[in-house]
């Protein structure tokens, strides 16, 4: 798996709710899990046609507490289908467990990490080092990554891939 | 290193010496989900090809969410959840009519203890903290445990909250629960255990300790503990054979974050929607008309609850535009209850008794809310359409706070009734 990703920053606020701002709650209560259903709807209440304007390796940078609410993994699993990669400033502990379990790479703090981008910005960013450089402004930062369990998890493809593993190494494999 | 009692925990669980940060595959002494996630877990188990739980006797199960099937569904429910427990051979089921609340009944049964680990479905879970039990909510990694034993937790920082003092007549320790979580922030307790301490805690009994522990999580804290005193160790002895070895914080621990609350200054809290956290005092709200009132759920189910709220109604009569609800939280609360003549006023004041369990709280399946209605409750969360109808305000306040408003027909100070009987 590649840990590096380069692309545009896509700069969001503070706050951002799971079940509104990044993915409509109408797909938490219909239990909908298929990616290519997904993708097509991620961040649209805040960026309409989001999902036509971002390119693989693209880079969601976003303020305190993204995914605010009921723990929903759905808008994680279309941030993943997107290949998109993202950094936080924080994340509350429903989301940062989702965003794993989707196999979403990440940065789950990154204080004021809001300062050091704009819209646009050319990023390059490494989830395994949490080196985060701002090509466009010139500038390198380097924040706590994954622990290296949980990367691991992100590799496999996210919590079910992994159980699955888990639980019958043999067949998996074949 | 000084160690956090939630580091020992886990450290415990793991088998080796953890920090906070640290991410590890504990081995839990006790696994917990209710009534409403059975099926679900047992259809996970079925598509991962699973057909045992990792272990029967640390699985508990309780129906409480809605212990009177009040719906063809509900009953359909119950007969499956009985079929599944049957299945896994988990024999600690606590069927319809028998514990009551899983995060309540199991610290009154003698079945959590210090130091131990519990994995549970459910959010309150962290209630068992107020013996010095580690509760941690995962919702649908639950299965995960179920099918393998273990998931992965990341070992949280610690909040330290010392209370001093002692509370004022017609306040309780719900009153204390919801202002604290006013006063923190959620940056402050994200993915912490807030801990409690303090010389404060020698006049708080244990289910007022449930209380505290109970809603940090609204807040996004990972759990709640409260520092094991010789007031725990007494009722632990009482329930519990195994010998008990608390542990605690090691005084000279680093905390992330620490708070004093005086438990004097403390005056009459209402929650109003559509955020647990949004306490104002009583005196902003009074007047306000209300249609619902309800005392129960793992936040303020307990017996002591029912004491404050019928001390409060007793006497009195429920004014003719409310209706109110008391649920006990566990059939050993109904029982204790009854014996001491609780129940009596409850219902010559006009209110009515529902079987023990989540009571409304459990998404309102019984006694909803009508569009336009308000009610006044001791439940856990205040969201738009958290009991019925989208359309209906919902205020969160103590026992006292809640049978007072209930007899004037609009939020009302409980000091002024409690004042009145002296």
């Amino acid at each position: 798996m590649n840990w590096v990703y380069e692309g545009r920053c896509w700069k969001f606020a503070d706050n951002l709710g799971i079940d509104s701002d990044i993915m409509p709650l109408r797909f938490a209560l219909a239990r909908e899990t298929r990616p290519e259903v997904l993708r097509e709807h991620v961040m649209e209440a805040i960026e309409p046609e989001f999902h036509r304007k971002v390119a693989p390796g693209d880079i969601i940078v976003a303020g305190k507490r993204f995914g605010q609410g009921n723990p929903h993994i759905y808008g994680f699993i279309g941030i993943h289908a997107l290949g998109l990669g993202l950094v936080v400033e924080s994340i509350p502990r429903g989301s940062y467990r989702n965003a794993i379990n989707a196999g979403l790479p990440f940065l789950p703090r990154c204080p004021d990490v809001l300062a050091e981008v704009s819209e646009g910005d050319q990023l390059r960013v490494n989830f395994t080092t949490g080196e985060f450089s701002n090509v466009t402004r010139g500038s390198t930062r380097t924040y706590d990554p994954l622990d290296a369990s949980l990367l691991e998890i992100i590799a496999a493809g996210g919590w079910e891939p992994t159980l699955r593993r888990k639980l019958n190494p043999t067949t998996e494999a074949m | 290193m000084p160690k956090a009692a939630a580091e020992k925990i886990l450290g415990r669980a793991a088998g080796k010496s953890v920090a906070a940060g640290d991410i590890v595959w504990p081995d839990p002494d006790l696994v917990t989900v209710h009534d409403y996630y059975v099926k679900n877990f047992a259809a996970a188990l079925d598509s991962l090809g699973v057909s045992r739980v990792f272990d029967p006797d640390r699985v508990l199960i309780s129906t409480d969410h809605e212990p009177v099937a009040v719906t063809q569904d509900g009953a359909n429910r119950q007969k499956l959840v009985r079929e599944i427990a049957e299945r896994y051979g988990i024999n600690r089921f606590y069927d319809a009519g028998r514990g009551g609340l899983g995060h309540v009944f199991p610290i009154e049964d003698g079945l959590v203890w210090p130091g131990q680990l519990v994995l549970g479905y459910d959010t309150h879970v962290t209630n068992f903290g107020a013996v010095g039990s580690l509760g941690i909510a995962l919702v649908v990694e639950i299965s995960e445990v179920m099918a393998t034993g273990t998931v992965w937790v990341k070992v949280p920082e610690t909040v330290r909250v010392d209370l001093r003092g002692q509370l004022s007549r017609g306040v309780s320790i719900r009153d204390v629960a919801q202002k604290l979580i006013s006063i923190l922030s959620a940056d402050q307790v994200d993915y912490a255990v807030v801990e409690f301490g303090g010389p404060g805690l020698a006049g708080i009994g244990i289910e007022g300790r449930m209380t505290l522990c109970n809603t940090p999580c609204e807040l996004g804290a990972k759990s709640a503990l409260v520092e094991v005193d010789d007031l725990a160790l007494e009722y632990l002895r009482a329930r519990i054979e195994r010998p008990i070895e608390p542990l605690n914080s090691d005084p000279d621990c680093r905390y992330s974050f620490r708070s004093e609350v005086d438990l004097s200054e403390i005056v009459p809290q209402v929650a109003v929607p559509p955020m647990p956290d949004l306490a104002h005092d009583v005196g902003e709200l009074i007047g306000k008309r209300i249609h619902h009132a309800f005392i129960g759920s793992c936040a303020s189910g307990m017996l002591q609850d029912l004491r404050d709220a019928a001390t409060t109604l007793k006497g009195k009569k429920v004014h003719p535009s409310v209706r109110m609800y008391v649920t006990p939280a566990s059939q050993r609360i109904a029982a204790a209850a009854a014996r001491e003549g609780l129940l009596e006023i409850f219902v010559e004041a006009g209110a009515m008794i529902t079987a023990p369990g989540c009571g409304v709280c459990a998404g309102g399946r019984i006694g909803p809310l009508a569009d336009g209605e308000v009610s006044i409750n001791t439940g856990t969360r205040n969201d738009f359409g958290r009991l019925g109808s989208e359309h209906a305000e919902i205020y969160l306040a103590s026992p006292m706070t809640v049978a007072a408003s209930a007899v004037a027909g609009a939020i009302s100070d409980p000091r002024e009734l409690v004042e009145d009987m002296t």
